[in-house]
């Protein structure tokens, strides 16, 4: 792993934002030190066996940002150019993730740097069990929940976990997260960002005084958080204008548009596994097909960008209706930092990505409570218990935000600092 | 009157002695015909009729002594008055037979017995001898054709000298071919004794052999007698050799001679393939299965059989005389469909195969797994049927096509596809063609083009000629009329545009092409109303598509999809087959469960029994309808939930619930499929001495080989020629690491982000908008004549430095994408191998290289790159802010004309990108040196551009007859990849029309356009045997769109691929 780089740094980034928000909290020296950088790194080599006979060694690493609030909890990513401040700045952003939704979890990140495609799944399963042999110490339900990220999954997951078990000797579920249902898995996951999406937007809209069912959207993306918050938006009686998305035969985006509104549920009938949505299909039941970037001109209340990072950018912001009243950042990063300038002037109310879409961390962490349990809820109970988080982070944000005269995403980050601010002090950390 | 009375008397008294005479040697000629009584029923038989022969029957009674055992007639007793006459196998008395009066009779002038009845016992003794011997050789002629193990040894021992007796009495010259085999045999095996002999075949031999050969003719030297001769051979042989060699190498040299039949046929130049066949057929009722010829003859007759049958290319014959004997050509001869006096060959797709499948059941031996390959049944046409239909209809004019000009060929080829599918067939083939649908019964069929230049060394026509698939249903005048049209209609595809076009650019216009053709079962099971196999694919030796450093070029790849293998064949435009290393099944080309789902098959192609026809249809429309009954469906699928894809047995599988994944698991790990590919690539590579292209099905039980060929007669995979003077300056790169097959000709723009000024960009955004300018220019630069030079990982989807963030929706249009690894200080980074969308490059067939510029081997003209004026600003001006990161070269500008070259030879392990002269379709074949094996250019065999030419021209002539008028059109323009030049052949012809908008004249519009889109979709079907709807999709636009740039409007005028326009019907004055 790289330690350092000249050029574009997301760690030097992501300090900086803390900084500015330390400074508008007004923190001590004390506490900016101790949160502006991980608490604790782990780098260490994993000895493979490969099927050949030779023996490859990897770089394996873990970051544990902050655990004052509880367990860190953060991805495995198996990356073959990993830079140790990528992954730096991840657990950073782990632990205000964890924080502004309020569950008790602190921030880490860790992975190996390898390129899984160059290795067998024996190779990968020895991989992800030399990963827990050297970290067995240092993870487990109590300490550090690893969850799947870039190129892991709910395999390499399963192999961790019975590792981990093992070693300890007895079953621990809730060591890691991810799993698949029946092994330890929650149901609502599939559901739990684009439904805590439209959470936190029912609750904006109630804040701000609009009737959903008076209100009319324009989504960017069709996949999965798309698609479940464009049903939930129905469902609360929104009416959805347009929808882009990728055509997967054209290898570009169109957006679908339909005055009288679209419907969800007879969209997702004509769309293929990958959120692209049948274009002759879509003609067929009164679509108009516009550009790929049609979405973000449309005249409606409501944007919700929730595909790709940096779409609403210095060059199109201009372009958003002056209807629109609220953005809601469904995926990660949509807004560029200028653009989001230019909303925060114009005065739309933001729900950033890291509050809006905050949904899958939760049920990850619901996950983990089940796990430990060994108690597994229905789907509703799920659902219903997202709600109340979701729901309840709103508000904690949309208050301070209200209070103090904040941008919602500045809210949002002092919202999330204090909380582990505060923990660390009561710690009698600093 | 006494007297008369008394010589009446006596006559009559001799004519009665006659007939019992006479009688009794009919009965005991009976008794010794008939076969089926044993040696003691047969004496028993004779004795008891042999004294009613005699003067005094009532006291007569008879023996017969042989071999130590006495036959006699109940009443026998010792005697003086007795007859006897032995009983002699030829010349050996082995028996004897005795007549006696066991009560004194009245002795006559002739004595006791008469003269006669001295007679009668001898003829009867000689016919006893003779009959013994027929029965010996009987038995030991049906010992012959007994198989060895069976020869208790003792019954050998002396076998040989039986049968050298017998030539001695009925074939001499037979005799003589032995006698002078075994003196040959004795000498050549070091038994000097023998040398002394072989002056009596040849006096003199020493001498001759001593002088060396002498320019005069040797006098001709009478033979000594053979029988001393032979006589003298085999006593020496007798010393040497066991009775057991004896015998052997008597009867392997008889036979030899007995198949001279067959020899003298297939020697015969003015034998007709027919003539061969009942050769063949008449030497296997001899020989049986086993093959009774050795060494120089057997090898001779074979070497003459291939020639006639399969090839007469040497190197061909040099490997197929090894797996092939004379009874493998009975294989064929069973199943062989030949015109009258034919002289025809069975073309190169059924010798491949056919060959192949020798070569794997030979080697079945050595690898058991082997054993499992199976081949469809299989009928072939040899090569000259087409000749003869042609001549039977009197379309030997079609012999011409071939040299007209190329449009005028693609104009008529609609025409001569329906001249030819109304032609006849020859009474005798129609009725073998009812024979071949008896013999394959109502299974769905294939039938095949396999031609002469076909498949064989140096020329690929993969996919140039036909092959089509029949349903095979319904009655059997149906079946037949239905094959017999697909028949022709492959013919006609001889006289096809692609084919001609491809033929002329490689030089084999000349060559004398004739068609032969293969019928053969569909490998497959019915599943709902489809016909199908559960897969099929094609495998290669060498992999010319790796999407990791540890999968080596000689570790092959397999293509494998659900369903016929149409679709593991071609490259796709909307789907993925599944990908293999075969040396490497363990290394996935996609990991993630999202990518492995997103680049698995979505459609498989099947036979639909009901409506009689081929048929793309969705996997998962197939899985939920008929899922339950697929057998060996758990080999093919797996279950895929979020974030996991779980392999599944048969019993895990809800068809209507599950998310299936087609990604062959099953297959893979639980079967020994992947090593079987692997053996039989292996085999193949070894023992044919070429790196094969093989085509395969199975229908989840049995293997099936349907094609094998030499590979690197694909279009892509040939290597390409190292130009080797170039100098240095005119060099831009040269690689050693991960070098594949191909060649990227002609390119014009150099997109090369520098990789240094790349990692010194200071913001994310600048980061990202590196992809987005690449993504623009994408689409503004000339398709497929442009490179991408670039950092590390183009795609990467995590640490945006590490490579360039694109999507494949940002590169597509790229000829080339040039992965470079620059050293940093400590470390050289990790190249990506392209495989964020390798298989979206594997079927856009977008050529991969690795670039480590510090290598010491290498070149990198990093000034060309870097110093070269870039035309950024000019294309982007938004993108200034890039200038020193993102670099567009002109190259024909930076170069003072040239263009940029990439060969690629992985034979070699070596790449070159160079800038030369441009080529251009007109001067190949004439400027350019012509490499070893006829060469595909690139750009023409990627891109067959005979699907675009078709198009447009078939858009220009829409256009040339639409009436602007009447149908109320302004203008009309061709946009998409007809107008780019990338059109395949499932590809549709995009239409801008520019309409007034009065309903009426629409509504006519539309009407006009809809019939040119259903006839040309029909003339595509048959040029392509791509299948759709219409091929026209249209786009109609008014002033109000033309006025805004809106929709489709905006691609008119458009800076780059902008709308062609075309010209309408000229109005009248």
């Amino acid at each position: 792993m790289q330690m350092s780089e000249t050029g574009y740094n997301p760690f030097v980034n992501a300090q900086a934002q803390f900084d500015r928000v330390a400074e508008m909290i007004g923190l001590d020296e004390a506490t900016r030190q101790l949160l502006r950088q991980p608490a604790m790194e782990y780098h260490f080599l994993i000895p493979v066996r490969m099927d050949d006979g030779t023996t490859q060694v990897f770089q394996g690493y873990r970051v544990q940002h902050n655990d004052a609030r509880g367990p860190a909890k953060g991805g495995i990513r198996f990356h073959p150019q990993e830079t140790a401040d990528t992954v730096r700045a991840l657990a950073m952003w782990m632990t205000w993730k964890c924080a502004v939704v309020d569950i008790p979890l602190g921030g880490g990140k860790g992975g190996v740097v390898c390129d899984p495609r160059n290795l067998t799944r024996s190779e990968q399963e020895r991989l992800c069990r030399g990963w827990v042999r050297k970290m067995a110490r240092a993870v487990g339900p109590d300490l550090d929940v690893p969850a799947p990220d870039v190129m892991t999954n709910a395999q390499h997951m399963l192999w961790m976990l019975d590792e981990f078990e093992t070693i300890h000797g007895g079953r621990c579920p809730g060591f890691i997260t991810g799993k698949p249902v029946g092994m330890g898995g929650s149901l609502g996951r599939t559901e739990a960002t684009g439904y805590g999406v439209i959470y936190t937007l029912r609750e904006a809209l109630k804040e701000l005084g609009i009737k959903p069912e008076e209100t009319c959207a324009s989504f960017q993306g069709f996949g999965n958080v798309a698609q479940y918050a464009a049903q939930l938006y129905s469902q609360m009686g929104g009416k959805i204008v347009a929808i882009a998305c990728w055509d997967n035969i054209d290898k570009k985006s169109y957006t679908y548009k339909c005055e009288d509104g679209l419907d969800s549920a007879q969209l997702m009938q004509i769309t293929d596994a990958y959120g692209s949505i049948d274009k002759e299909k879509a003609q067929s039941v009164g679509c108009e097909i516009l550009d790929g970037s049609a979405w973000l001109e449309q005249d409606v209340d409501i944007l919700i960008p929730a595909a790709l990072e940096n779409q609403i950018t210095i060059e199109n912001v201009h372009k958003i209706s002056p209807r629109v009243k609220i953005i809601v950042e469904g995926a990660n990063g949509p807004t560029t930092l200028d653009a989001d300038e230019v909303i925060q002037e114009r005065g739309i109310f933001m729900i950033p990505d890291f509050l809006a879409n905050a949904g899958g961390v939760t049920c990850s962490y619901f996950e983990q409570v089940q796990s430990n349990a060994n108690y597994y809820w229905e789907k509703d109970e799920v659902l219903a218990k997202l709600d109340i988080k979701m729901t309840k982070a709103f508000h904690d944000v949309y208050d301070l935000s209200k209070k103090h005269n904040l941008y919602m995403r500045d809210a949002a980050y002092v919202i999330a600092i204090n909380r582990v601010a505060q923990a660390v002090k009561m710690r009698g950390w600093v | 009157m006494r007297d008369s009375d008394f010589l009446d008397e006596h006559s009559i008294h001799i004519l009665k002695e006659r007939a019992k005479e006479l009688n009794c040697l009919y009965q005991v000629d009976e008794i010794l015909s008939n076969q089926r009584l044993s040696l003691a029923e047969m004496f028993e038989a004779i004795v008891a009729v042999v004294p009613s022969g005699w003067q005094y029957p009532e006291v007569c009674e008879a023996r017969i002594l042989f071999d130590n055992h006495s036959y006699q007639t109940p009443g026998y007793i010792k005697s003086k008055q007795v007859l006897k006459c032995p009983i002699s196998i030829d010349e050996t008395i082995v028996g004897s037979i005795e007549v006696v009066y066991t009560r004194p009779v009245p002795a006559s002038s002739e004595g006791i017995f008469l003269d006669k009845e001295r007679k009668l016992i001898q003829t009867i003794a000689e016919r006893i001898g003779q009959t013994l011997f027929h029965r010996r050789l009987k038995q030991v002629l049906q010992e012959w054709n007994r198989p060895r193990l069976d020869f208790p040894e003792n019954h050998l021992e002396h076998e040989w000298m039986v049968i050298l007796d017998l030539l001695r009495r009925t074939d001499p010259n037979m005799l003589l071919y032995v006698s002078r085999k075994m003196i040959n045999h004795l000498y050549r095996n070091g038994i000097t004794e023998a040398g002394s002999l072989l002056n009596d075949f040849s006096p003199g031999w020493q001498d001759t052999f001593s002088r060396g050969e002498v320019n005069y003719p040797s006098a001709r030297v009478p033979l000594g007698n053979i029988n001393t001769i032979s006589e003298k051979t085999f006593q020496i042989a007798a010393r040497h050799l066991s009775d057991q060699e004896i015998s052997l190498l008597l009867k392997r040299w008889i036979q030899e001679q007995k198949t001279y039949d067959l020899i003298k046929t297939v020697d015969r130049i003015d034998a007709s393939l027919g003539d061969i066949v009942e050769a063949i057929k008449r030497y296997r009722e001899i020989a049986g299965d086993s093959p009774i010829l050795y060494s120089a003859t057997e090898r001779w007759l074979a070497v003459a059989l291939i020639r006639r049958f399969l090839s007469d290319n040497l190197d061909f014959i040099q490997v197929a005389r090894q797996y092939l004997g004379i009874s493998h050509f009975y294989e064929i001869a069973k199943r062989l469909i030949y015109p009258e006096e034919s002289r025809g060959k069975i073309g190169g797709k059924s010798t491949g195969l056919f060959l192949a499948q020798q070569v794997l059941k030979k080697e079945s031996h050595n690898y058991p797994l082997l054993s499992r390959v199976k081949v469809p049944r299989t009928w072939c046409i040899t090569t000259d049927e087409l000749t003869e239909v042609l001549h039977y209809n009197n379309l030997e004019g079609l012999n011409e096509q071939k040299y007209r000009d190329l449009k005028e060929i693609r104009m008529d080829y609609p025409n001569i596809i329906q001249m030819l599918k109304n032609a006849k067939f020859p009474q005798n083939i129609v009725k073998s063609l009812a024979m071949v649908l008896d013999d394959l019964g109502d299974t769905p069929l294939i039938v095949r083009s396999s031609s002469l230049l076909e498949d064989q060394m140096g020329a690929a026509f993969s996919g140039k000629y036909k092959s089509l698939f029949l349903a095979n249903r319904g009655s059997k005048k149906e079946r037949l009329d239905a094959l017999m049209e697909a028949i022709l209609e492959v013919y006609a595809s001889v006289y096809g545009p692609d084919s001609i076009r491809y033929r002329a650019e490689r030089g084999l216009l000349d060559f004398h092409e004739e068609m032969g053709i293969m019928i053969q079962q569909v490998v497959g099971k019915k599943i709902g109303p489809y016909f199908m196999p559960l897969y099929s694919g094609v495998a290669v030796s060498n992999n010319e598509y790796r999407w990791s450093s540890r999968i080596k070029r000689e570790d092959g790849l397999i293509r494998l999809v659900m369903g016929l293998g149409t679709r593991a064949v071609d490259r796709l435009k909307d789907d993925f087959p599944f990908l293999i290393a075969t040396g490497q099944p363990d290394l996935r080309v996609n990991i993630v469960p999202e990518e492995i789902k997103y680049y698995s098959p979505k459609k498989v192609d099947v036979i639909n029994l009901e409506t009689n026809r081929f048929e793309t249809v969705s996997i998962a429309e197939l899985l939920r309808h008929y899922g339950h009954e697929i057998p060996f469906a758990h080999h093919i699928l797996s279950k895929y939930s979020e974030n996991l894809v779980e392999s599944v047995n048969a019993f895990q599988i809800d068809f209507e619930k599950d998310d299936l994944v087609v990604n062959f698991e099953g297959l893979i790990t639980g079967t020994a499929f992947v090593r079987l590919v692997r053996q039989i690539l292996a085999v193949l590579q070894e023992k044919l001495g070429t790196p094969v292209d093989i085509e395969f099905a199975s229908d989840g039980e049995d293997f099936y080989l349907l094609q094998c060929r030499p590979q690197g007669l694909g279009e892509d995979a040939v290597p390409a020629p190292l130009p080797q003077d170039i100098p240095k300056n005119k060099i831009v790169f040269t690689a050693r690491r991960y070098i594949t097959n191909g060649q990227v000709e002609n390119i014009s723009h150099v997109v090369y982000v520098d990789p240094e000024a790349y990692s010194q960009l200071q913001s994310i955004s600048d980061l990202l908008d590196v992809g987005r300018a690449v993504g623009m220019l994408n689409v503004i630069l000339p398709r497929r004549r442009f490179i991408l030079m670039g950092p590390g990982r183009w795609g990467s989807r995590g640490d945006i430095k590490m490579g360039v963030q694109v999507t494949y929706a940002d590169i597509n249009n790229t000829a080339a994408l040039i992965e470079i690894a620059r050293q940093r200080s400590s470390y050289v980074p990790e190249l990506s191998f392209g495989t964020h969308f390798f298989q979206d490059l594997v079927e856009a067939n977008i050529r991969y290289l690795p670039l480590y510029p510090d290598d010491r081997d290498v070149l990198f003209n990093e000034k060309f790159l870097t110093r070269s004026p870039s035309i950024l600003t000019q294309l982007l001006p938004d993108y200034k802010h890039l200038e020193q990161v993102v670099r567009v070269i002109d190259v024909t500008e930076a170069s003072r004309g040239s263009m940029l070259h990439i060969h690629m030879n992985a034979e070699l392990g070596e790449a070159i990108g160079y800038l030369g002269e441009a080529y251009s379709a007109q001067i190949h074949g004439e400027n350019w040196p012509k490499p070893v094996e006829p060469m595909p250019r690139q750009e023409v065999a990627r891109y067959d551009d005979s699907y675009w030419r078709w198009r447009m021209y078939m858009a220009e002539r829409i256009a040339a007859q639409l009436d602007g008028e009447r149908l109320g059109v302004k203008a009309a323009y061709v946009i998409g990849s007809t107008n780019s030049g990338t059109a395949g052949p499932g590809s549709d012809i995009d239409l801008i029309i520019h309409v007034d908008q009065d309903p009426e004249k629409c509504a006519l519009l539309k009407q006009w356009l809809d019939g040119w889109s259903k006839a040309l979709a029909e003339m595509n079907y048959l040029k392509t045997g791509y299948n759709s709807e219409g091929l026209l999709d249209v786009h109609f636009i008014t002033d109000e769109d033309l006025a805004k740039k809106s929709s489709f409007a905006a691609k008119i005028g458009a800076i780059t691929d902008p709308a062609l326009p075309l010209k309408l019907k000229s109005k009248r004055a």
